[in-house]
């Protein structure tokens, strides 16, 4: 149910937004999951909320939305319940989004280079920031947990070896960070070295004193011992060749000689070997230089100097520290199962609780006291956070107040009800006519806070019950291994610096990796001298420039034609392999979907009326307005006349009783006017909402058109196939 | 081939050519490009965006004065371009003058006598001043084509008007209640006809419907424009006109008195369709009509221009890009890539057998909804420049089977041809 492998959980969403004719559900009660590494499409027409949904994963709702209810859970938060400052950290990072239009996602005033930068400079600064302060919280966890087991008596040991994890992992950033400036200060010179060779190509005048300035100012930064290792004199040599080469030139803009351009050559492949050479393992090496802080360790090679370091670390610190961290780990686990099963069985009473009256008072001190409980239960050093349990108070403590507020409000708009009502008889009792008229009564049901606080509950029953279940088989030395590796991590996530000139080499490459030709000029330009394919080229881009977990692209194609929609596809495609994403894909078009999607949702009235994998969507197809969609667009063997769906979706400001497409759809049966028909399943992984699919309606086959068209889609596959 | 050939042509592009000019430099936007539509068919444009397909539609519509080439419609020249003519002048400018130089250094030379080389010499100026006088000319009739080709148009309807009416006058002389009836008749026709114009015979549907229709006018105003601009008064028979059109289209009365920004996208689009229906045209240029539009909505939009087609016996040129849609709708398909229109053949001919290499990497992009297929597509990546060698033997628009043609040279004719045949 609750699977690890779910990267985002949407849970009985509802959003409204206030307009001056009412209120319009934009999206009624929707759930869906989306697995790391897979696309989920959702398709429907214009007006069923897709847009809405992945706008509201995003919180980018428009201000006069309201969401009435539901989850949305990613990384152990609900972000429907956030603060604005957080949600700035994930939106643009962790999730990305890619918007139909290309030029209205553009500044048109920003160079596209700055505009793709930008995000890449200011992620780099917070998550350094962040990692170190992860880095220490989680560590003294670690170490109240290890005492714990071992006893007081072995404090002063366990802090120094501690202490002495933290700093030689200082040591080791230290290095790195040595390393990695020095690095990048070289590939900035080789990118200033290509932008010099670019212009030169192009036949251009250069400022040649100015330039080569820069590249002697980068160049002299290149210090650090393990990258100049053994070639000291040579990056020495090239330093004064360049200084005694500028002196040759005027100032002002002039042609370069081949000479010079021979040399920077040269001293770019010289830069290139170096960075070509073996990285070493700082986290090692940085323990060895801990402990012999005397001894020179730049002189020896890295290859058997990383061997050597690592057999050192192993021997003297890492075996015996792993085994306490196995140990801290595994009090860690069993202290929260152990406490998990105590709230397991604190739950039913729970509910119980809030399924009968209370007052506030009374309900916000259970939750306070149910808090504390929750709080011991989630184990802090889990690598994954838990999402449920993280947001399962807030989402309670909020669904309370409401609860409260809607009563409240309730009764107030009953008083001014009944007053109004009683003051429009008496006009009517004294014959006049009023030319104004009763406002109805608004009534909001407190009943759905109280759902949610047990649907809730629900969850975390079962998310618990599993999670007791799968304690008995974790291997905690495995798990040891991956804690150190996660601090291994976030060490270096905290010295890795991103210098403009970095991102500007990681920026090109970008654009080269979605298939912009001649990325160095483009960097240059302003978004309006982009052709369409090209600026959504870089808007997917830019949306990838922070390396984020799920990409939302909305209609990303539909403003472009058939060939550059199928480029732009594929590179989604590409990417998502190459980086692991996960895609939410939103389109009216099924052509795409087919090609894109893994699992495909069909929204309709903001409801999903079909889900499943995008085989069963397109080879069984179960609700009617899967069908009328599937039908409605001519495929290029299709000679018939079309079968449009009559009439327009429903004015959501009164939404249909029933099934919404009742009105619309050939195939109603008489109950789909009077009662919304629920989700009904069909295979594990295939549900469709439609009365249709009771075992009591009558037999209704799906129409000619798309059985035709899906035998004839088989018969072309077979023959393909011999 | 499609069942239309038979009938007359109504539309009939030649070599026509769009130039814009960005300073020195001009960019062809359509280069060359020629066919034909005859009654009652759907030409299907397809090309990628920037390709030409919409700028060619224009051309024809006169909204941009076309460069070189003609247009005819019904037979009559309606747009002309003259570059093709100063052209021809240029080169025969130049011509004569190699050929003076050349017969310089022959005098030179003293293998002619100087009798011979004054007859030569005038021989040559002969030649090029009827050439240069006989350009001129065509230059000069193009314009004036360019121009009054309303003129004329109208011209002729007043004629027919006048046939049809001076007999009636003449007979109704005794009656002076049916004198006064015809007479007020017969201004009324006259007036229409003077105010026709042969080019609001073909009448163009926009792609963005919120765009094209103006905000401040009721749909009323809009539909009914056309009509008032002809100069028809009769405000009853307007009204009647615009109800009859409005649920032709599959609106209703009610619908008349509203404004666009009360309608969804389809009804939008069905507005737009209305307005090019009322003047009865003989041909419809539709571009890019349901490309902005959702799924069912498209369908609804197809569907209508199909019906349309058929009961009025409508001619339409249908610009878009999305394949499936122009299969289809269309008799005809041409494929355009920039500005050239590199294939042409019927809608079955073209998707059964593609020659052009362009054609077939347009094709391997469509998207149909079907995963299977999807998962093995694999997409024709077309790079003229790898794919062509167009250095000594120029392309042009052969014929390679009935009804197909194809852009190449010979060498490619030949190879196509063979692949044809497999």
């Amino acid at each position: 149910m609750n699977n690890i492998d779910n990267i985002l959980e949407v849970k009985k969403l509802r959003i409204s937004f206030r307009t001056i004719n009412g209120t319009v559900k934009a999206v009624r009660d929707i759930s869906f999951d989306l697995k790391r590494g897979e696309t989920l499409a959702i398709v429907g027409e214009s007006g069923s909320g897709k847009s809405v949904t992945s706008k509201a994963i995003l919180g980018i709702l428009a201000g006069n939305s309201i969401i009435d209810g539901g989850e949305i859970l990613f990384d152990g938060k609900d972000l429907l319940r956030i603060s604005e400052e957080e949600m700035y950290k994930i939106r643009g990072d962790k999730i990305s989004m890619i918007f139909q239009d290309p030029l209205s996602s553009l500044n048109p005033i920003v160079k596209i280079g700055r505009q793709m930068t930008e995000g890449m400079i200011l992620k780099n600064k917070d998550n350094r920031k962040n990692a170190r302060i992860t880095f220490n919280s989680r560590l003294a966890i670690l170490k109240e947990n290890i005492i714990e087991v071992v006893g007081e008596d072995r404090r002063a040991e366990i802090e120094e070896l501690c202490t002495t994890f933290d700093n030689f992992s200082i040591k080791a950033i230290e290095l790195e960070e040595s390393f990695n400036a020095s690095e990048s200060n070289a590939e900035e010179v080789i990118g200033l070295i290509k932008d010099i060779a670019f212009k030169v190509e192009r036949k251009q005048k250069i400022d040649v004193k100015s330039d080569f300035g820069q590249i002697v100012a980068k160049s002299s930064k290149i210090v650090d011992k393990f990258l100049t290792r053994n070639h000291e004199h040579e990056a020495l040599d090239f330093v004064n060749k360049l200084e005694l080469a500028v002196k040759e030139y005027k100032t002002g803009e002039q042609e370069v000689k081949p000479e010079s351009i021979e040399l920077l050559n040269e001293y770019q492949a010289f830069l290139e070997r170096l960075l070509g050479h073996n990285r070493p393992n700082f986290f090692r090496i940085g323990y060895y230089a801990y402990k012999n802080p005397e001894e020179n360790i730049y002189n020896r090679a890295i290859g058997e100097f990383n061997e050597f370091c690592l057999q050192y670390l192993d021997d003297n610190f890492m075996k015996n520290f792993l085994k306490l961290v196995e140990v801290g780990v595994k009090n860690c686990s069993d202290k929260a199962v152990e406490n998990k099963s105590k709230v397991l069985a604190e739950l039913d009473s729970l509910k119980e609780f809030f399924g009968g009256k209370f007052t506030q008072k009374e309900a916000d001190a259970k939750l306070k006291e149910f808090g504390d409980k929750l709080d011991a239960s989630i184990n802090k050093l889990d690598l994954v956070k838990d999402s449920i349990a993280y947001t399962f108070i807030g989402t309670a403590k909020l669904n309370v107040r409401d609860y409260y507020v809607n009563i409240k409000s309730n009764a107030k708009d009953q008083r001014r009800f009944d007053s109004q009502t009683a003051k429009y008889n008496k006009l009517v009792e004294k014959g006049k006519k009023p030319e104004w008229k009763v406002i109805p009564l608004k009534y909001v049901d407190p009943q759905n806070q109280i759902d949610n606080i047990l649907a809730a509950i629900d969850r975390l029953k079962a998310k618990y019950a599993l999670d007791i279940e799968n304690a008995k088989i974790i291997n905690f030395e495995e798990e040891s291994v991956k804690q150190i590796d996660y601090f291994k991590e976030l060490a270096s996530q905290a010295v890795y610096k991103v210098t403009l000139g970095i991102a500007k080499e990681k920026a090109i490459k970008l654009m080269e990796e979605v298939g912009i030709p001649e990325p160095r000029i483009r960097y240059n330009q302003y978004p309006f001298e982009f052709s369409g394919g090209m600026r959504q080229r870089i808007v997917i881009a830019i949306a990838l420039s922070a390396d984020p977990d799920i990409l939302i692209c909305d209609e990303p194609t539909t403003a472009l034609d058939v060939t550059i929609q199928s480029q732009i596809l594929e590179l989604i495609n590409d990417l998502k392999k190459k980086r692991n994403l996960s895609v939410i894909f939103i389109t009216h078009d099924l052509g795409v979907v087919a090609n894109m999607a893994d699992r495909v949702a069909v929204m309709y009235a903001g409801k999903i009326v079909e889900y499943g994998t995008s085989e069963e969507i397109f080879y069984s197809p179960a609700h009617p307005y899967t069908w009328a969609l599937l039908s409605s667009m001519p495929d290029l063997d299709t000679k018939e006349k079309l079968e449009a769906i009559p009439g327009t979706p429903p004015n959501m400001i009164y939404p249909p009783k029933g099934d919404a497409f009742a009105v619309r759809n050939k195939y109603a049966l008489k109950i789909d006017f009077e009662e919304e028909p629920p989700l009904f399943k069909i295979t594990d992984t295939h549900y469709a909402a439609t009365w249709l699919l009771h075992k009591d309606a009558p037999k209704v086959e799906m129409p000619k058109v798309i059985s035709d068209r899906i035998k004839r889609m088989k018969q072309n596959m077979k023959k393909e196939a011999k | 081939m499609s069942d239309y050939q038979e009938n007359e042509v109504l539309l009939s592009v030649r070599h026509l050519c769009q130039y814009f000019k960005f300073g020195k430099k001009s960019l062809k936007a359509v280069d060359d490009v020629s066919f034909d539509i005859h009654k009652g068919e759907v030409f299907g444009l397809v090309g990628e965006s920037g390709c030409g397909k919409t700028t060619t539609g224009r051309s024809i519509i006169k909204l941009y004065d076309i460069t070189s080439g003609d247009v005819y419609f019904k037979g009559q020249r309606i747009a002309a371009g003259t570059l093709s003519y100063k052209n021809a002048i240029k080169e025969a400018r130049a011509n004569a003058k190699a050929e003076l130089a050349k017969l310089d250094e022959e005098v030179k030379a003293n293998s002619l006598s100087k009798e011979q080389a004054e007859a030569r010499k005038a021989e040559i100026n002969a030649k090029l001043n009827a050439t240069i006088k006989e350009n001129k000319e065509a230059i000069e009739k193009a314009n004036f084509d360019h121009k009054n080709c309303d003129k004329e148009f109208s011209e002729r309807l007043l004629k027919e008007v006048d046939d049809k009416y001076l007999p009636l006058l003449e007979k109704a002389q005794d009656n002076p209640e049916e004198l006064a009836k015809v007479k007020k008749e017969y201004a009324t026709e006259k007036r229409i006809a003077k105010n026709s114009k042969l080019v609001t015979q073909i009448q163009m549907i926009f792609q963005d419907p919120i765009a094209s229709l103006n905000p401040r006018m009721t749909v009323q105003e809009i539909i009914s424009e056309g009509l008032v601009i002809k100069g028809i008064k009769d405000k009853e028979y307007i009204q009647n006109k615009v109800y009859d059109i409005l649920e032709t289209v599959g609106l209703v009365k009610e619908h008349a008195s509203r404004y666009p920004h009360e309608f969804s996208g389809g009804q939008r689009q069905r507005i737009g369709i209305a307005r090019s229906v009322v003047m009865n045209p003989d041909l419809i240029i539709a571009d890019e009509p349901v490309s902005a539009l959702d799924v069912s909505i498209q369908a609804q939009v197809v569907n209508l221009l199909n019906d349309l087609r058929h009961q009025m016996g409508l001619t339409v040129l249908f610009i878009a890009h999305d394949l499936s849609v122009v299969k289809y709708f269309s008799d005809r398909i041409g494929v355009m890539y920039y500005g050239k229109m590199v294939e042409l053949a019927s809608s079955d001919e073209l998707f059964a057998h593609p020659v052009h290499p362009y054609t077939r990497s347009l094709l391997s992009a469509i998207p149909l909804p079907d995963p299977e297929y999807e998962k093995k597509r694999v997409r024709m990546i077309y790079n003229p420049i790898a794919e062509h060698d167009y250095s000594v033997n120029k392309p042009s628009l052969r014929e390679l089977a009935p009804g197909h043609f194809v852009y190449c040279n010979d060498e490619e004719e030949e190879r196509y041809k063979k692949e044809y045949l497999k």
